[in-house]
């Protein structure tokens, strides 16, 4: 056991998250053959939970370029409502890809309208992601009242239903098509093997693969496309140098002003596309308020993601699992409740092994109360279902205890030129 | 730094009229208020049987009247929720009825809707009672507390406001002279629904979801609930679903969570799904669409209007085995005909079964063959031999 824990202290990051991930599909699939339940490893959920990850990740990889560059961007929401009016008014008068090219136009005009009035105007970033987020509520209920109202199926609140972007299975991993060859469908076939452990992480991996958007793709590649652009670029250097300390990155020679237009209209353009895929690949149509506060959920999983995209990628799947969750009953949640729980008592031991008493103390105290509550109840309230994202959140975030850290800069006002 | 906050000026100046744009819908629609111009959306919902016969929101409320009553200089305020016309549903509903009475009645009136996240409803009713009208219909639960501080500014005022009572500062009920209640028997009709649903599933499993976890939300969940059981109790009830808890209430108009939280039942081998999620409800009817097969067809069950008129898309239609009628415009044409006919009554009216304020629709005809038995059960709870819980698992 030390041992194993010594090799994974040496192990580089990757490593460790792919460790991780492996140990909480190991703690969940022994909760489910305890409970007697199936759903919590299932492919519905693990592809349930993407779909409604996604939407939250594109808007929090939008704050993540935003903040980076030095803006903090609370107007997310207001500029993915843009997105969803847009992408639908694109779609149903062009075609879905024109729908996804316009909810980006979008999205990106609002961002702009943020860059303009926070680094061009200096005006206070909250205030004016405030007004955004005011704006594009109003702005496109005044688009509909014009646009929408009187064609079929379309009202002031709601457009005609328009064209989605289709789904595919991928190659080999899901049995999807290539060039006209039906590949296997490999992580199928281990799933139904209904081998312990190996055809759960086969299932989840399954959920990821099969039946997958090609937004859905995109947005997932946009991950690795934002680190590589953020970190390993002359580009992302500048941008990130911005938003750290923009006075010496100008008497560097970067173009202060400019990069955080780059990174505040990139944010809009991400927004503009969460909103495209609320439309395009999940309602088919777009409705008043339809955003429901995904954008602002989606700042909350940038600040748990650290204000790093993987960080993002993880925050957004937590919320997208815990709503997938919630929506398979009581039972689902029971049993994944007795996971957090193995979970937490498992981690606590780990902690005691690196002489870390305190926070051993912490995560096993915690991990023995939700072993109780789980023992103690029979069915899980509604409230503390709908609470369990944020329950998870706040969970890693204090059992991780990493020290969060957001750009120094980060909401900074700056003026060219000026001293600070 | 000065011309800076001179552009700031302009960019906030714009900004409100840009806002100011979008909240004039409500103010807008006055003008086109008083004649023919219900657009058909609105007209729809308010057609109870009879397929694809479509009947005149008009046609319908003025039947209800016995004499049509003389409304010539009385005034009625209209304000609406968040949502306002065009929302397919129990504005459209309250708007079809109050359109009536300035056709049919000839009176005359103002209409207020709130901004999208509805801070200004109080602001709202006040601004009517000011413009002086003599009665105001405060369409929507989320009024309770604004009515009670409103209604107790303007004693001489008239209210009547849709799904619950004033309520002060501490959500106490309060009884006033003032104000009419008008509240409906919803778990009669979903009681029906559930019979529906235990009557056409082959699977033998349904599910029920719900927009938000509220008290009115409950009363539709165990109406369901008992119906299923009373017509088969062998039939397995998977547990509610509600997309989001008070005080988030965005689980009304969230098509995205409702398809989902549908595909989960669904998954789970429901194929009859009755929803009280309002504009959540879309997503379900999506969801029924996609998961069917040739060898199984999955029905989804409207609620508040006729949903199969009401959905933007043919295909949908296909799944909507029937729809829980609320009809908030027999309430509120019930209000305006008491106050012309100086009958005005305070307090609680509850619409139910037996006052046609519930019903249920036939459109599509899938219902066809089992309306005796709806009929049966209607005539059951009218007559007081069941008596259906408004609280779940009681």
């Amino acid at each position: 056991m030390t041992a194993l824990a010594d090799r994974y202290r040496q192990a580089g990051r990757r490593t460790r998250i792919v460790v991780i991930a492996l140990v909480a599909i190991l703690v969940m699939t022994i909760a489910e053959v305890i409970t007697g339940t199936s759903d919590l490893t299932s492919r519905s959920t693990a592809s349930a939970a993407l779909r409604l990850a996604i939407p939250i990740l594109l808007a929090g990889l939008g704050g993540l370029y935003s903040e980076r560059s030095g803006v903090v961007n609370i107007g997310l929401e207001g500029m993915m409502i843009a997105g969803t009016w847009f992408a639908a008014w694109g779609a149903w008068m062009f075609g879905p890809w024109e729908g996804v090219l316009l909810g980006i136009a979008g999205g990106a005009i609002f961002g702009l309208l943020h860059a303009l009035a926070t680094v061009t105007f200096n005006v206070d970033h909250i205030v004016s992601g405030v007004a955004i987020n005011i704006l594009g509520l109003g702005a496109m209920r005044f688009l509909s009242s014009i646009v929408y109202t009187g064609e079929t199926g379309g009202s002031v609140i709601q457009s005609p239903p328009v064209g989605g972007i289709s789904n595919v299975d991928l190659p080999i991993l899901a049995g999807g098509n290539l060039f006209g060859w039906d590949t296997p469908d490999f992580f199928g076939w281990l799933e139904n093997l209904e081998l312990f452990f190996i055809s759960d992480v086969a299932g989840i991996i399954r959920g990821f693969t099969g039946g997958v958007n090609w937004l859905t793709l995109i947005g997932l590649a946009l991950v690795p496309l934002t680190a590589w652009l953020l970190w390993r670029t002359p580009w992302g250097l500048r941008l990130r140098s911005c938003g750290e300390d923009p006075w010496a990155a100008e008497s560097l020679g970067v173009r202060v002003l400019r990069m955080k237009y780059y990174g505040v209209v990139i944010s809009g353009v991400l927004s503009g596309l969460a909103g495209a895929f609320l439309v395009l690949v999940q309602a088919g149509i777009y409705r008043e308020g339809m955003t429901g506060g995904r954008g602002f959920i989606g700042l909350g999983a940038l600040i748990f993601g650290n204000w790093l995209p993987a960080g993002v990628l993880g925050g957004s799947l937590v919320f997208g699992f815990g709503d997938s969750l919630r929506f398979r009953g009581p039972e689902v949640v029971r049993s994944f409740i007795l996971a957090v729980a193995i979970g937490l008592i498992v981690y606590g031991i780990y902690s005691f092994t690196r002489t870390k008493i305190r926070a051993a103390t912490i995560q096993t105290v915690i991990g023995a109360a939700f072993l109780l509550y789980y023992l103690q109840v029979e069915e899980v309230s509604n409230q503390l279902l709908a609470a369990l994202p944020y329950v998870i959140t706040l969970l890693v975030l204090a059992a991780a205890s990493q020290h969060l850290r957001m750009p120094a800069a980060d909401g900074a006002r700056y003026a060219k030129g000026e001293a600070r | 730094m000065k011309r800076n906050l001179r552009y700031l000026a302009l960019f906030a100046v714009l900004t409100l009229v840009l806002a100011a744009c979008g909240d004039g819908e409500g103010g807008d629609t006055t003008t086109t208020a008083g004649g023919d111009t219900t657009t058909s959306a609105a007209a729809e919902p308010t057609t109870t049987a009879g397929g694809d016969t479509t009947t005149s929101a008009a046609g319908e409320t003025s039947t209800t009247a016995a004499a049509a009553p003389d409304g010539t200089g009385r005034t009625v305020g209209m304000a609406f929720d968040v949502g306002g016309r065009g929302d397919l549903s129990f504005n459209d509903l309250a708007a079809a009825a109050w359109d009536n009475a300035i056709a049919e009645y000839g009176i005359t009136g103002n209409e207020l809707a709130p901004d999208a996240g509805g801070e200004n409803r109080e602001e709202n009713l006040r601004l009517l009672a000011e413009a002086g009208m003599e009665m105001i219909v405060a369409n929507g639960f989320a009024f309770a507390q604004n009515v009670w501080r409103v209604g107790t500014e303007f004693p001489d005022t008239l209210f009547a406001i849709t799904d619950d009572c004033p309520q002060d500062d501490t959500f106490t009920v309060v009884e006033m002279p003032n104000v009419r209640c008008m509240l409906f028997s919803e778990e009669q009709g979903s009681f029906l629904m559930g019979v529906a649903a235990a009557l056409k599933s082959t699977s033998g499993t349904v599910g029920f979801i719900g927009g938000v976890e509220t008290p009115l939300i409950l009363k539709f969940q165990a109406g369901f609930e008992a119906g299923v059981a009373a017509a088969n109790p062998d039939i397995t009830i998977l547990p509610a679903v509600y997309l989001t808890q008070v005080p988030d209430f965005t689980g009304f108009n969230d098509p995205v969570k409702g398809k989902e939280a549908a595909l989960a039942l669904f998954g789970q081998g429901a194929d009859v799904i009755f929803h009280a999620a309002g504009g959540s409800g879309l997503g379900l009817f999506q969801a029924a669409d996609e998961q069917s097969t040739d060898d199984t067809h999955l029905w989804a069950i409207g609620v508040d209007a006729d949903q199969y008129n009401s959905v933007p898309d043919d295909a949908l239609k296909e799944h909507i085995l029937t729809s829980m009628l609320k009809r908030v415009d027999v309430a509120v044409d019930k209000a305006i005909v008491d106050f012309l006919n100086d009958a005005f009554t305070p307090g609680e009216t509850r619409l139910g079964l037996a006052e046609g304020g519930i019903g249920y629709a036939t459109s599509g005809g899938f219902i066809d063959d089992i309306t005796g038995d709806l009929d049966g059960y209607a005539q059951q709870i009218i007559d007081g031999e069941i008596e259906v819980p408004t609280e779940p698992g009681a």
